[in-house]
């Protein structure tokens, strides 16, 4: 009992999160953090498997969760509610609570399909040129995406908050809160599982030494073919379920400056750090958010002791100047991450007593 | 039929000819050395035998079947398993786990198994495991199952190498400089293990080995190559009196 007291702890955490946020408890900008914090999580740990555990260097992720995010919204205002695009919806609108996860499902696997693009060249290329190929495969994407006029091309593309909303008539919940938490579990045990399978050690295999793998009877192209697929799926997941919990897509949303928060994420907790990475996706979610505070009230401290010109602003535009200092910063001072690649139980053995994942 | 048969192999390198018209045939339960100068090509042999090079000329026929076009994973799957002139040990993964992941191409679970962990899944990580630690117990490191192999001093990381090589059931075993860097003690350990192995399992083992000591105690048959040819073949005795093959090691002093 004591072994699973964690799983426990996360359960009556999230249904205690769900009933708060039922009751009102949050104010709407509260529980878009809330469902972030999730959402980056399933973004970074699905990062990890590529650059952590596989030693890999992608730095193209956001263009997955962009397939994901169009995908999955493409497929939900389809199926549960009528648009000029689509007509009808396929399905009662009554039932998207019981079939959005096919929706999630769909958008993943279709993510998963175009992490082929840096599958097969990773064959025959490794490090530096494979970044450079995962940079395109990032732009490829979404110059596709904006230049598909009938999905709103650059415009971007909306109506998700309708099937949200037939949601929230079946039953008055938050939902968007539970997908995003159901969504961050499911990645969460799927990565903790594959790594600790015999099968998932071959990803790590093929960092440590890739030859000496294929030798011993590793099939390493497969295995490059699954960690790429499995981790742009996930980021597939990621972006579905940020574009429903914005209700809007905009493929420029996906561009690498997005990559790169998955990259600052990731190489803050640790590179194949499970629980690193999760921290850091937490850790960086709260930090970014509160720059939305922090930046004003420096330009009005720094305007009211003159010692910035009145017609020159701090905007929110320097999250773009902080974000990339802190991974060079990461890189010159902690170059493994705030955890390496140990996991939590191992950095505090006395953790072990109350974990027992399966 | 042997088990392997290599013919007429030869391989270049750009403008080097690093194997010239290499010949062998290994039988079923054998134990033979390949030796030669540095740089004559001896490892290049064992890459090419376990299909990490594709050869120029030539074929290598392992079990009756030509092994041109196979990946080295399908070629050690075929039974073939080798180690490493300079280790190659997977070093941020226990030792158990190295041992675990030689064995994953008889996994025949995928990936929805391990994400399910299904039936299938719990049933052959447990072979698995068992497998491994029997290995193990055999290769005398039960001590050290749970340590990293980087935090273990060199002749233990060569055993392990050899243990994870054993752990696959092969019925060929390449070992190329097994006693490199190994003090006495550890040479004479190591040519117990081996010999144990090679009475135990019934297998064939060839080896490249620079240690005399080493070659002269185990193997039945040696093969000598010098800039990629084959000087000489014959019984270590006969070797070790082969002009040829002083010459070879000890340079020619006609100049």
């Amino acid at each position: 009992m004591q072994r699973r007291a964690i799983n426990l702890f996360f359960l009556i955490a999230a249904a205690g999160l769900v009933l708060a946020t039922k009751e009102g408890f949050f104010d709407q900008y509260i529980l878009t953090v809330f469902m972030f914090m999730g959402i980056n999580i399933i973004f970074a740990t699905s990062l990890n498997l590529v650059n952590g555990y596989m030693g890999e260097f992608s730095c193209g992720h956001a263009g997955f969760m962009c397939v994901g995010a169009y995908v999955g919204s493409l497929l939900s205002v389809a199926f549960f509610s009528s648009s000029k695009l689509f007509g009808d919806p396929l399905f009662p609108p009554e039932l998207a609570p019981v079939l959005f996860p096919l929706v999630l499902l769909l958008a993943s696997l279709a993510a998963a399909m175009f992490g082929l693009i840096v599958a097969l060249p990773s064959f025959h290329t490794r490090d530096d040129y494979l970044a450079i190929i995962t940079i395109a495969a990032n732009y490829i994407i979404i110059s596709i995406v904006e230049n598909i006029d009938a999905i709103g091309g650059p415009r971007g593309f909306s109506g998700m908050k309708r099937v949200i909303n037939s949601m929230t008539d079946v039953a008055d919940l938050p939902w968007m809160l539970i997908w995003v938490l159901l969504g961050a579990f499911v990645c969460i045990t799927f990565l903790y599982r594959l790594m600790t399978s015999t099968y998932g050690k071959g990803i790590s295999a093929v960092c440590q030494n890739e030859v000496a793998a294929e030798i011993m009877g590793v099939n390493t192209n497969k295995v490059k073919i699954i960690a790429f697929m499995v981790s742009s799926g996930l980021a597939g997941l990621s972006g579905a379920l940020y574009a429903h919990v914005y209700g809007y897509v905009n493929a420029q949303a996906f561009n690498i400056l997005k990559s790169t928060e998955g990259l600052v994420m990731v190489y803050l907790g640790g590179m194949g750090s499970l629980s690193g990475v999760v921290l850091a996706a937490i850790a960086f979610t709260l930090m970014v958010e509160s720059l939305r505070f922090i930046i004003p009230a420096v330009n009005d401290l720094l305007h009211a002791g003159g010692l910035l010109p009145a017609a020159f602003e701090l905007s929110q535009i320097w999250k773009w100047v902080i974000i990339p200092l802190i991974l060079i910063l990461l890189m010159q001072f902690r170059p493994e991450g705030l955890l390496g690649n140990k996991e939590l139980t191992h950095v505090f053995p006395r953790l072990k007593r109350w974990v027992s994942f399966k | 039929m042997p088990l392997l048969e290599i013919l007429g192999l030869t391989q270049r390198f750009g403008g080097l000819q690093a194997l010239t018209n290499f010949t062998a045939a290994l039988e079923e339960h054998d134990l033979v050395g390949l030796i030669g100068p540095n740089g004559a090509g001896k490892t290049t042999v064992f890459n090419l035998v376990s299909g990490f090079y594709t050869p120029t000329e030539g074929a290598i026929v392992f079990n009756g079947r030509p092994t041109r076009g196979l990946r080295p994973h399908q070629v050690a799957g075929m039974g073939m398993a080798r180690t490493f002139q300079n280790i190659r040990l997977w070093n941020d993964m226990t030792v158990l786990d190295n041992i675990r992941l030689a064995q994953s191409h008889w996994l025949g679970y995928g990936l929805w198994d391990a994400v399910w962990r299904s039936r299938r899944y719990l049933r052959t990580e447990k072979s698995v495991e068992k497998k491994s630690r029997e290995v193990l117990e055999i290769m005398s490191l039960t001590d050290y199952v749970e340590e990293l192999p980087k935090n273990l001093p060199y002749g233990l990381q060569r055993r392990v190498e050899l243990a994870r090589a054993l752990s696959t059931s092969p019925r060929l075993l390449l070992l190329d400089e097994p006693a490199a860097g190994l003090n006495s003690a550890d040479v004479d350990g190591l040519i117990k293990h081996i010999r144990w192995i090679y009475d135990q399992f019934h297998i064939c083992i060839w080896m490249i080995e620079h240690q005399m000591k080493v070659v002269m105690s185990l193997c039945q048959r040696l093969a000598v190559i010098d800039f990629g040819r084959t000087i000489a073949t014959g019984t270590p005795a006969e070797i070790q009196a082969n002009p040829a093959v002083i010459n070879a090691y000890l340079g020619d002093d006609t100049l």
